[in-house]
């Protein structure tokens, strides 16, 4: 027999080669290591001859002055809840602080005679309270500094720099990081100085000029100047070789930013508009020092370039060994942050796609925060212990979003639709039963819309009440309108003998488009309505928008914040051009309500308007108002101080008890 | 065979065009088109703005261009062989070409024609910097860099004042009642328009004329600004690409497949980082299914007809009529939940922690510790066994048929009859002689391991090609598809071919000479 190859010798042969390839690939992890621990202790040794040094090179010495400056803080002030949490945890990371000095309001920025020198004479200046936490998490009862976050994404980031990142799992990451120069209170959702210790505005809304506080500094530990602001919207947002397109578009109303001088930064402005100010104070400030070293192209391409002044900062700003999608992000608090400090040592963001295995990384003790889906929500609280050991918390915030049926106010292809009369849209909505449709087809989780202003914010009106469900009163209205039963066939027909019929587009997707259709279509035939269903992709759906071709359409809105501009939805000036008025609803009363609110600098004032415009919107029923969705979040039970604000929740609250320390309940 | 397969490899070529040509084509046709998730409005942002917007972002991806023209040029930046002046690198890798041409403006070259600027423009533009002279070394750098800035700014400017002046234009057409002059989408259509003489008197022209007068202007600027960058370019800041070949004319290079519009990324980063995982997780599905399924075939069609052959045969045809996503879904529920087994993790590859992990399992004083291979072995196995299970039945009956074809044959029989042993009956003369239809399945399997599974990486959150392609898919995203589709085009060509050699050696009769 001659000696051929057979499976024996290739199985051997398959087996020494995975040896092979394992020992090779072990020893090379081990020399990763080994990299790794050099790189840390040259690291090392270079802070330490720069501290011993006294460092004549910039980044040492600072460091050597920041901690004698710390250090001498500690001793002079009294124990004051900033310093606590911030000394606790680099003490001994697992150490119980006791609460015991209540949280007095850090008296930092010179609280007695304001230095006014910077602002423009004669105008009024804004002076903002240093930042503080709503609930500081030392009031807690079982409060503990340190420990790790996780949160559990759904989706991955595609990528985590300052206005390059375009997706919500992104922004949130970026928030923690990079400040902003002022922000949404979370309780009152007033717009606060972060970054800005104190603003003025023209009185014509043209201008702009902010202080920036003394003692913000990027993570790096150098100061956040006036230069920074500028060079961050001149030279990154405005560089048209940075793909920042979408930013740039936002704030393209900014004309020009002056610094005027170290820490003063004015906006100029090429029209009043109440939206300048929280446009521009919410962009975020990033270090010149940084982010200049990069080639546009780099920064274009790269997936972690991230540093801010944030309460967080990310690990390795090293360009080569960025966060890239598909590791956990870590973020690892900042001490040099001048804000309120995190009780949270790190926080991590995962990502789990689907959404069964998302609940079950959650309960598997994975992750300390998910966003269940709908039946999730119910099902688990469904569970004896579930309120216990979690908190499931369902509530309406600035960034809920709002469902709706719109209504062809102007013509399709010419012809009009029966919704151009007011009355029929109004019928529409009052066979439409919402509270049902919430209760049957979203699992009783969301409340009815009264229009297109969020219920939190302080623009919505109090006042108007959502169209009642009543069919009789609906019959009615469409009677009025012309539409009735004329030939006994139980279909509505108007004068002309033609029938009440209309086509109701959705974009496909889930079992809800399912439910949804199936009960407007039962509800229209009860009424003597002839409804038929159009399912189509999103992509011919944004389409179909475009060219206002549907009859009614069902879709949602979202929000990001408490007040935005209106005029792209309703403005009748939005029905051309391809504006978001898809529906073309012209409104004389609405229009002219848009352009004051827009015009109207003074908050009182303006949310006056906005009231009224709330009213104009309920009476006319553009929109069937559906549903407000809240937002659902599953915390662990041994996170403490989890509190639902109207600005959505804030982790820098958040610490980690030893124990369960929920109050079941949301 | 030396001249077989150099014939087949030069069909490639034109396969490989057919095959991207037709891809492109289905993308660029369907509902929405190329880049469609670029379009999407956000309903907070003024309709002229967002109209900008769209049109920087079109103009930066070349999404502007006719279909035709977006292939050929990306085949272009894909081909070794280049045609014209030889791009340039910079040291952060950033490919540098020829500035982009500037294309005249809404009906320059009918209704404004012979449009004048007046004085004041005139002093503007001739304030812009010309073009400089030839420098080199640092100061050509700086000189491009600068450059290149002034001219994104100055073309920046010229869309945005296009697309004012085209909206000017939209309202003129209403108002004047042009008929069919506006699409459905409320984009003037340029082929209507230029059949009419504007109505001077209009009271709609006067901002029209205004618009225009600005985006000449923008044109005049940006061409100045576009020579100075040419002139840049032209001193060559960075070293070039590629070999030349004739200067000037042809060079050959590497190829460039650009970036992924979706994701802001080169598409070869997005590459890199998911085919690995998918390779992963093939190379050990694939083993497992043959080592499984060859077996059990064989065996069945040794013993035809007896339980073994009943039993494995009704079995892998059960687990092939299961459906991947109800297994995954209940693998995570009952086999990952810790409230009922918990076995295996639910999600990724690695465990948190694995980054700081050693390779190999060690016991050391903290007892076991399961190192980087383990844990990655542990992460694999609910995805693998949910990879492989449906795939035991069409290889094990294949095997099994093409064995039976060869076990009723002529020689076996004499074989038999001159005493040789059973086993080497089956092992040596009836599998080998099965192998062809083998062969054949398994060239398919080098574009499956390339193509990765979306059910199971959505599942087991694997960020593989599957999630990649089925995204660059949904979005629209053209050099992420076509990347994907040439790539996975060139293996299966190849294994076509790799499979029509494999013949020649398996079975002496097929000859290509």
């Amino acid at each position: 027999m001659q000696n051929r190859f057979g499976i024996k010798d290739f199985l051997l042969l398959v087996l020494v080669g995975a040896v092979l390839v394992s020992v090779w690939l072990s020893m090379s992890a081990g020399d990763r290591r080994l990299e790794v621990l050099q790189g840390l202790e040259r690291r090392l040794s270079d802070v330490e001859t720069q501290l011993f040094t006294g460092g004549g090179t910039g980044g040492g010495g600072d460091l050597a002055k920041e901690i004698a400056a710390l250090r001498q803080a500690i001793l002079e002030r009294p124990v004051n809840v900033i310093i606590q949490g911030g000394g606790q945890v680099a003490a001994a990371t697992t150490g119980i602080a006791t609460a015991t000095t209540p949280a007095a309001s850090a008296p930092s920025g010179g609280s007695g005679g304001r230095d006014e020198s910077w602002a423009r004479p004669g105008v009024k200046i804004a002076w903002q309270k240093p930042w503080e936490f709503v609930s500081p998490p030392t009031d807690v009862p079982g409060f503990r500094a340190g420990g790790e976050f996780t949160e559990i994404f759904g989706a991955q980031p595609a990528k985590l720099v300052p206005y390059l990142s375009t997706d919500v799992y992104g922004r949130r990451v970026i928030d923690e990081v990079a400040d902003s120069l002022a922000g949404y209170d979370p309780a009152t959702l007033e717009l606060r100085g972060r970054l800005a210790s104190a603003w003025q505005e023209d009185p014509d809304g043209l201008w702009l000029r902010v202080r920036i506080r003394d003692d913000a500094v990027f993570s790096d530990g150098k100061p956040v100047t006036a230069e920074d602001v500028r060079w961050t919207l001149q030279d990154y947002v405005f560089n048209p070789q940075i793909e920042a397109e979408r930013a740039r578009s936002t704030l393209g109303m900014i004309q020009d930013v002056k610094v005027v001088d170290d820490k003063t930064v004015e906006f100029t402005f090429d029209k009043a508009m109440f939206t300048n100010l929280s446009y521009s104070m919410g962009i975020y400030v990033l270090p010149k020092h940084f982010y200049s070293q990069f080639e546009p192209s780099e920064i274009n391409q790269s997936t972690g370039l991230l540093m801010g002044s944030g309460g967080f900062k990310i690990e390795g700003l090293d360009p080569d060994r960025q966060w890239t999608p598909g590791e956990d992000v870590v973020l690892v608090r900042n001490d040099r942050f001048w804000g309120p400090r995190s009780p949270l040592e790190r926080l991590r963001y995962k990502t789990v796609t689907n959404d069964l295995a998302r609940l079950v990384s959650y309960r598997n003790d994975e992750g300390d925060m998910i966003t269940p889906t709908s039946p999730q929500f119910n099902a688990a609280r469904e569970e004896g212990d579930w309120e216990d050991e979690n908190w499931s918390l369902q509530w309406v915030n600035m960034r809920s979003g709002y469902s709706f049926i719109a209504w062809q106010c102007g013509p399709r292809q010419g012809r009009l639709t029966p919704f151009h009369d007011e009355r029929v849209r109004q019928g529409m909505t009052m066979i439409l039963d919402r509270e049902r449709m919430i209760r049957d087809i979203w699992d009783g989780i969301g409340v009815v819309s009264t229009g297109p202003n969020n219920p939190e914010s302080p623009t919505a009106n109090p006042d108007v009440e959502a169209w009642p469900y009543d069919p009789e009163r609906a019959a009615a209205l469409f009677k009025e309108a012309g539409w009735e039963d004329r030939n006994g066939d139980g279909v509505l027909e108007n004068e002309d003998g033609q029938e009440f019929q209309f086509e109701l587009t959705m974009s496909t997707g889930g079992e809800i488009v399912e439910q949804i259709t199936s009960y407007v279509r039962n509800q229209c035939t009860r009424a003597g309505i002839r409804c038929s269903i159009r399912l189509v992709d999103w992509s011919i759906f944004a389409d179909l928008l475009k060219q206002r071709d549907f009859d009614a359409l069902m879709m949602g809105w979202s929000a990001s914040a408490p007040e935005s501009d209106p005029r792209q939805i309703w403005h009748s000036e939005s029905i051309l051009d391809q504006g978001d008025n898809f529906i073309q609803w012209a409104n004389e009363d609405a229009d002219s309500l848009i352009d004051r609110i827009r015009a109207t600098l003074d908050t009182g004032e303006r949310m006056d308007l906005w009231h009224e415009f709330h009213s104009v919107v309920h009476e006319s029923q553009p929109y069937t108002f559906i549903r407000v969705s809240p937002w659902l979040r599953f915390v662990k039970g041994d996170i403490g101080n989890v509190n639902t604000y109207k600005a959505g929740l804030d982790r820098t609250e958040f610490f980690r008890a030893g124990q369960m320390v929920t109050q079941p309940g949301s | 065979m030396a001249a077989y397969i150099a014939r087949r490899l030069f069909v490639m070529i034109p396969t490989l065009i057919g095959i991207t040509l037709l891809v492109f084509l289905l993308i660029a046709l369907s509902p929405g088109g190329i880049g469609a998730s670029l379009r999407v409005s956000g309903g907070e942002m003024e309709a002229s703005k967002a109209a900008q917007l769209e049109a920087y972002l079109e103009d930066r991806y070349g999404l502007d261009d006719p279909v035709l023209v977006q292939y050929v040029r990306w085949l272009g930046r894909i081909s070794p062989v280049k045609f014209g002046t030889r791009a340039q690198i910079s040291p952060s890798g950033e490919i540098i070409r020829t500035p982009k041409a500037l294309d005249g403006f809404f009906l320059s070259k009918d209704w404004f024609a012979d449009l004048e600027l007046g004085e004041e423009a005139r002093a503007r533009l001739a304030t812009l910097p010309p073009p400089g002279p030839l420098l080199d070394g640092e100061q050509a750098v700086a000189e491009h860099r600068a450059a290149s800035r002034d001219y994104m700014e100055a073309r920046a400017d010229y869309i945005a004042a296009n697309q004012f002046l085209e909206e000017a234009v939209v309202r003129y057409a209403r108002e004047t009642g042009i008929a069919d002059a506006v699409d459905a989408e409320g984009e003037p259509v340029e082929g209507v328009l230029t059949d009419h003489r504007p109505e001077t008197a209009a009271p709609s022209w006067a901002p029209v004329q205004a618009a225009a007068l600005a985006t000449l202007e923008a044109y005049e600027a940006a061409v100045v600004a576009r020579n100075r960058l040419q002139r840049a370019f032209d001193a060559k800041p960075y070293p070039e690409v590629g070999v030349p070949v004739l200067p000037g004319v042809l060079s050959l290079g590497p190829p460039d497949f650009g970036v992924a519009f979706s994701r802001g990324r080169p598409v070869v980063d997005l590459i890199a980082a998911a085919l690995p995982v998918t390779i992963l997780l093939n190379l050990i599905a694939i083993p497992v299914i043959y080592l499984v399924a060859i077996p059990t075939g064989m065996l069945a069609a040794v013993r035809r007809g007896g339980w073994w052959d009943i039993a494995s045969g009704a079995l892998f045809v059960a687990l092939w009529s299961v459906p991947t996503v109800w297994a995954g879904v209940l693998a995570i529920g009952y086999l990952a939940n810790e409230q009922y087994l918990g076995w295996f993790p639910v999600s990724g590859l690695h465990d948190k922690a694995a980054e700081d992990y050693l390779f190999l399992p060690t016991w050391g004083e903290n007892g076991f510790a399961p190192g980087y291979l383990l844990d990655l072995l542990w992460h694999l196995v609910l995805p693998v066994t949910c990879l492989v299970y449906a795939g035991f039945a069409v290889l094990a009956k294949q095997t099994r048929a093409a064995m039976l074809d060869n076990l009723s044959a002529d020689y076996v029989r004499t074989a038999r009859a001159k005493g040789v042993p059973a086993r080497t009956v089956i092992l040596r003369h009836v599998f080998r002689n099965s192998l062809l239809p083998l062969i054949t399945m398994f060239v398919s399997v080098f574009p499956a391991m390339l193509a990765g599974s979306v059910v199971i990486e959505r599942i087991f959150s694997i960020p593989g090609m599957g999630s990649l392609i089925i995204e660059a898919i949904n979005l629209r995203d053209r050099e992420l598809i076509l990347a994907n589709t040439l790539m996975i085009a060139f293996v299966n060509l190849f294994a076509l071919l790799l499979a029509d050699i494999l013949y020649a050696f398996a079975d002496p009769r097929v000859s290509y000479d």
